[in-house]
């Protein structure tokens, strides 16, 4: 093989190169898998052992020639003649897509990361409960007025801890205190998310499953103002620090006294002057602490309840509660 | 609740603006739901909570507006009146269900039109005057908040008043016309051949008092709360006497209730009062008086209030107090029977202070009794962060579904909940499969035009044996592709196993997909998730019959279904290193033509099995399907992974090895290299 020869054409060839496309070629026809530099070492397993040294030096000397060749013509077009390829920086990214939680899963993760922080655990309790645990248990006597507002759905299944009594699906999460209170002694600072339901009729601020988020704390000397300074620490984290806030009284089976908690309408950025519920809390019931079996007088707590939901639609200004079930894509990939 | 406010001047002013007076309401529990104007009359809608029946009327909230404002309620000056000799026949059934029937006996009435002054406090309810008898019983009910009756006397058949249960099938025409069926769940006021009332709901058509009515018999009676709830509930009837009943009505305001009315009867109507009769049971037990001590106060609220503060608030709410040392005996008025123990004394002291003056303070949250099994919790953050990763987008649905929609899904025969009372019959079934709750979201979703759904639920599913917590995934329409690439390819079985293993790998458990009929899924594109052996799930292209069903017709719809239950149960993933490898790998690729119905998994299998322990991974690049290859068969493509740990392999262990793994697969399942 000339091996000069094979460096004259190389040079010769270098000067031919115009554009990242011919380098490229070029490159591959000397330095490639498959190119020149490569047949000549893999001719020196069938070349005789004296000549091994020589070809071995010219294809190392060729490869080092073609390399130069190559750098130097790249400065050259960096400067002048061929032009790189411009990138369009205003193509979009690629990338796998990411999918969208659903805002009432995000609405639950926020709010139960509020709670946690100042202490409080997280538990879910079955959405089947028996009469005892949604009402008489929460002091919600059976054909009394107050379960109401807790219309239930009842299910053909029976009940095996009460004769004759079916299953129903629990019309809000406050079941819970009495399950967890049943298994637990003191202190306890629970909240308990998940899904409810009641017979409404579906509008735009009704429906008939929906979530709500229950929480309660029960201690030795647990007070209302502890109450009160709990649920304004949580506003402050989840609607900000500015929040405007009140409590008035109201009536619930299972606390005493009851509270409903109002934010204002301005607090969120609308213009209407208005006061917007956004749960029902008081001091748990001592007629609740009797179903549970705690020593009469040795504890109180308080409770409170929201609906998610009400909290998601508050905060996203969100005006049909209809939405969320929908699923529309467009909806849900707007959070 | 209505309160007229020119009406309530009749008792008490309280000189507020009526902004004022609504948020001084509010802030002491009477929320104020509207503030309406009627001619001349302001009239504020009031919510009032089901344990105050006691303000289910004028005077009542003028009292909890006098314990506000300090300003004294002027009650309407009433005569008394006694049971006359003669006696007006009542006979009570069953004492529990009625404790007390005052009859008052009125005769010679002239029944005309009410007197303007009494019409519009009528009016002012939204109710239609329609004669002085009858606008008497509307007033005083508003008034003072006993429901009253009055009946056309000539027309009670035998002049009796007899309160019992229905008969089965006995029927009544009310004065709205209907005809109502009977049954003995239902109390009845009855006279010698029929009943003539509903007991505390609605009076009978054929007695009603009418113009030319000349005597009336007035009824002021006390029913069982929970049996007019429960009558009223069954018969669909409700009125402003059931709504009171139900929340209870004060056992002494039967007699004032009978006298106010008596008193406005025989003024209005001219009448003259021929017998009175008192059936008179009293069942309850007086209330005995409940002892509060300020300190209690201070230990619930964190506010501290002295003993003269505590009575003069209760004294304002009509309550009688005694104080003996530090201690406070309270004897709650008739009216109050929703006062049963110091916690509801400590609510009337908030209260009236308000919730806006009690303090605030953190609690100490201490160390808890309670340790949670955060386990599936965390499973579920995990699932969900993986899934969102793989672009899946996540969906919240009802849990309720129906017979048609699991028809269309073929799912009729899994085990169901039923809902006894459905709000309609697309929610009658509690979901046994998220599959038939997923297919609307699908349908309503291209019926936008969105065809491309990528979407996960992680929810509850229902079966007689409970609920269990499932994850539900579904692909349809076309893989994501960046513009990088011209081409768009539809989502296949490789898309939703690759998402599925991702959420496994991600949680650190095994699983293998093992080919098996599923009922909604497609026989060649389903699988079912096996983890140690244990089916948890399935997946897999859904049954063309579905589609049909739910009339799909130019795209697959991939559909897995996981038991996260199970997957709870299996222990939390945890990871041991294993030190990085030290020697070179050697990796040789294999490419061969197997007949098509051979899956590539028995391959790999028996790769792994004859490779030794050098071989450390079998890594599958790709399979051709086209028709550069014999007839019936497939080309597969893969990579044998050869290391040791311990050394550089030589030539001819990695070559002996892989010879070994060549003679398998050639002879085991005829593969022909290419």
């Amino acid at each position: 093989m000339d091996f000069s020869q094979l460096q004259q054409q190389a040079k010769q060839e270098a000067q031919d190169i115009t554009d990242t496309k011919s380098r490229e070629e070029y490159r591959l026809k000397y330095l490639g898998k498959k190119g020149i530099v490569a047949e000549i070492f893999a001719s020196l397993s069938s070349a005789a052992l004296h000549e091994k040294a020589a070809i071995g030096k010219a294809a190392n000397d060729l490869r080092t020639l073609v390399n130069h060749l190559i750098e130097e013509k790249s400065k050259k077009t960096a400067s002048t003649s061929i032009k790189p390829e411009q990138v369009d920086i205003s193509l979009p990214g690629t990338s796998s897509v990411l999918g969208h939680q659903h805002i009432l899963t995000q609405t639950i993760d926020e709010i139960v990361s509020v709670f946690e922080k100042l202490g409080f655990v997280t538990v879910e309790t079955p959405e089947i409960e028996t009469e005892f645990h949604n009402f008489t248990g929460l002091n919600i006597p059976l054909d009394h007025p107050s379960r109401d507002s807790f219309d239930t759905f009842y299910l053909d299944q029976q009940d095996r801890s009460a004769q004759g009594r079916r299953l129903l699906l629990r019309s809000h999460t406050s079941p819970g205190q009495v399950r967890i209170m049943k298994e637990h002694k003191p202190p306890l600072a629970v909240i308990v998310p998940g899904r409810v339901y009641r017979p409404d009729a579906v509008d735009a601020s009704h429906s008939f499953m929906f979530h709500q988020l229950e929480g309660f704390l029960v201690d030795e000397k647990v007070k209302f103002s502890d109450l009160k300074g709990l649920l304004t620490e949580f506003c402050r984290r989840f609607f900000g620090k500015d929040v405007k806030m009140r409590f008035r009284p109201h009536f619930f089976p299972f606390t005493e006294p009851s509270a409903e908690v109002d934010i204002s309408a301005g607090t969120l950025g609308l213009a209407r002057k208005k006061w917007l519920e956004i749960l029902g809390c008081g001091m748990i019931h001592p007629n609740v602490f009797k179903a549970v079996s705690y020593p009469s007088g040795k504890y109180t707590g308080f409770a409170f309840g929201m609906g998610i939901e009400r909290m998601a639609m508050l905060k996203h200004g969100i005006k049909d509660i209809r939405l969320f079930y929908e699923n529309d894509v467009r909806f849900l990939k707007q959070f | 609740m209505k309160l007229p406010l020119n009406w309530l001047k009749d008792y008490i002013d309280p000189k507020l603006k009526t902004e004022e007076l609504a948020h001084r309401l509010v802030m002491a529990g009477w929320e104020v739901e509207a503030v309406e104007t009627v001619g001349e009359e302001v009239v504020l809608e009031l919510e009032i909570t089901p344990n105050r029946s006691d303000c289910l009327n004028v005077l009542g909230l003028a009292r909890e507006i006098s314990a506000i404002t300090g300003k004294r309620v002027q009650y309407p000056k009433v005569k008394s009146y006694k049971p006359t000799a003669d006696k007006i026949s009542i006979s009570i059934e069953d004492k529990k269900d009625c404790s007390r029937y005052i009859g008052t006996l009125i005769k010679n009435v002239t029944v005309a039109d009410s007197p303007g002054n009494l019409q519009v406090r009528v009016n002012s309810l939204g109710l239609r005057p329609i004669s002085n008898a009858v606008d008497v019983t509307n007033f005083v009910l508003m008034e003072i908040g006993q429901p009253l009756h009055v009946f056309d006397y000539d027309k009670l058949t035998g002049g009796k008043i007899i309160v019992r249960r229905a008969k089965q099938g006995e029927k009544i025409i009310t004065i709205d016309g209907i005809e109502r069926v009977l049954d003995p769940t239902v109390l009845v006021i009855a006279d010698e051949v029929k009943p003539v009332a509903i007991a505390g709901i609605m009076g009978g058509k054929d007695t009603e008092v009418t113009l030319s009515t000349k005597n009336v018999l007035l009824e002021s009676a006390h029913f069982d709360m929970a049996l007019i709830r429960r009558s009223s509930r069954k018969l669909g009837l409700r009125s402003d006497s059931s709504y009171r009943f139900e929340r209870n009505v004060d056992w002494q305001g039967v007699l004032a209730g009978a006298d106010r009315a008596t008193d406005l009867l025989l003024n209005l109507t001219g009448g003259q009062l021929a017998a009175r009769t008192d059936a008179a049971f009293v069942t309850k037990t007086p209330v005995k008086p409940i002892q509060i001590i300020p300190e209690q106060i201070e230990t619930l609220l964190g506010l501290k209030v002295s003993l003269a503060q505590v009575k003069r608030i209760l004294t304002s709410l009509d309550f009688k107090v005694s104080v003996k040392a530090d201690k406070l005996t309270v004897n709650p008025p008739s009216f109050r029977s929703d006062i049963k123990e110091t916690v509801d004394l400590i609510e009337e002291v908030a209260r009236t202070i308000g919730f806006d003056h009690l303090p605030t303070s953190l609690p100490q949250i201490k160390a808890k009794n309670l340790t949670v099994d955060d386990h599936p919790r965390r499973v579920k953050k995990t699932l969900r962060q993986a899934l969102m990763a793989c672009g899946v987008d996540e969906v919240v649905t009802v849990s309720m579904t129906n017979a048609k929609d699991l028809n269309k899904c073929l799912q009729k025969d899994l085990k169901q909940v039923r809902v006894l009372n459905p709000l309609t019959v697309d929610q009658e079934l509690m979901r046994p499969s998220l599959l038939s709750v997923f297919m609307p979201v699908v349908i309503g979703n291209f019926n936008r035009g969105q065809k491309n759904l990528r979407v996960f639920e992680i929810a509850k599913t229902y079966s007689p044996q409970g609920e269990k917590t499932t994850l539900g995934l579904l692909l349809t329409g076309s893989r994501y592709q960046d513009w990088r690439l011209s081409r768009k390819e539809q989502m296949e079985y490789s898309d939703i196993k690759g998402v599925l293993e991702n959420c496994f790998c991600a949680l650190g458990v095994d699983v293998s997909f093992e080919k098996q009929g599923q009922m909604s899924l497609d026989e060649s594109d389903g699988s079912i998730l096996t983890v140690k052996g244990e089916a948890i799930g399935c997946a897999g292209k859904l049954n063309k019959a579905i589609l049909s069903n739910w009339d799909i017709k130019h795209q697959d719809v991939y559909f897995a279904e996981i038991d996260l239950e199970k997957v709870f149960a299996l222990p939390a993933k945890s990871v041991h290193y294993k030190p990085l490898a030290e020697f070179p790998a050697v990796i040789r690729d294999v490419s061969l033509a197997v007949k098509k119905e051979i899956p590539y998994g028995a391959i790999e299998k028996l790769c792994r099995s004859k490779g030794g322990s050098i071989l450390v991974d079998v890594q599958f690049i790709e399979q051709y399907l086209g028709d550069k290859i014999q007839p019936g068969y497939k080309g597969l493509v893969f990579s044998c992974l050869y290391q040791s740990n311990t050394k550089t392999l030589r030539e001819e262990e990695v070559h002996k090895a892989h010879q070994s793994i060549i003679q398998a697969i050639t002879g085991e399942f005829g593969a022909i290299l290419r």
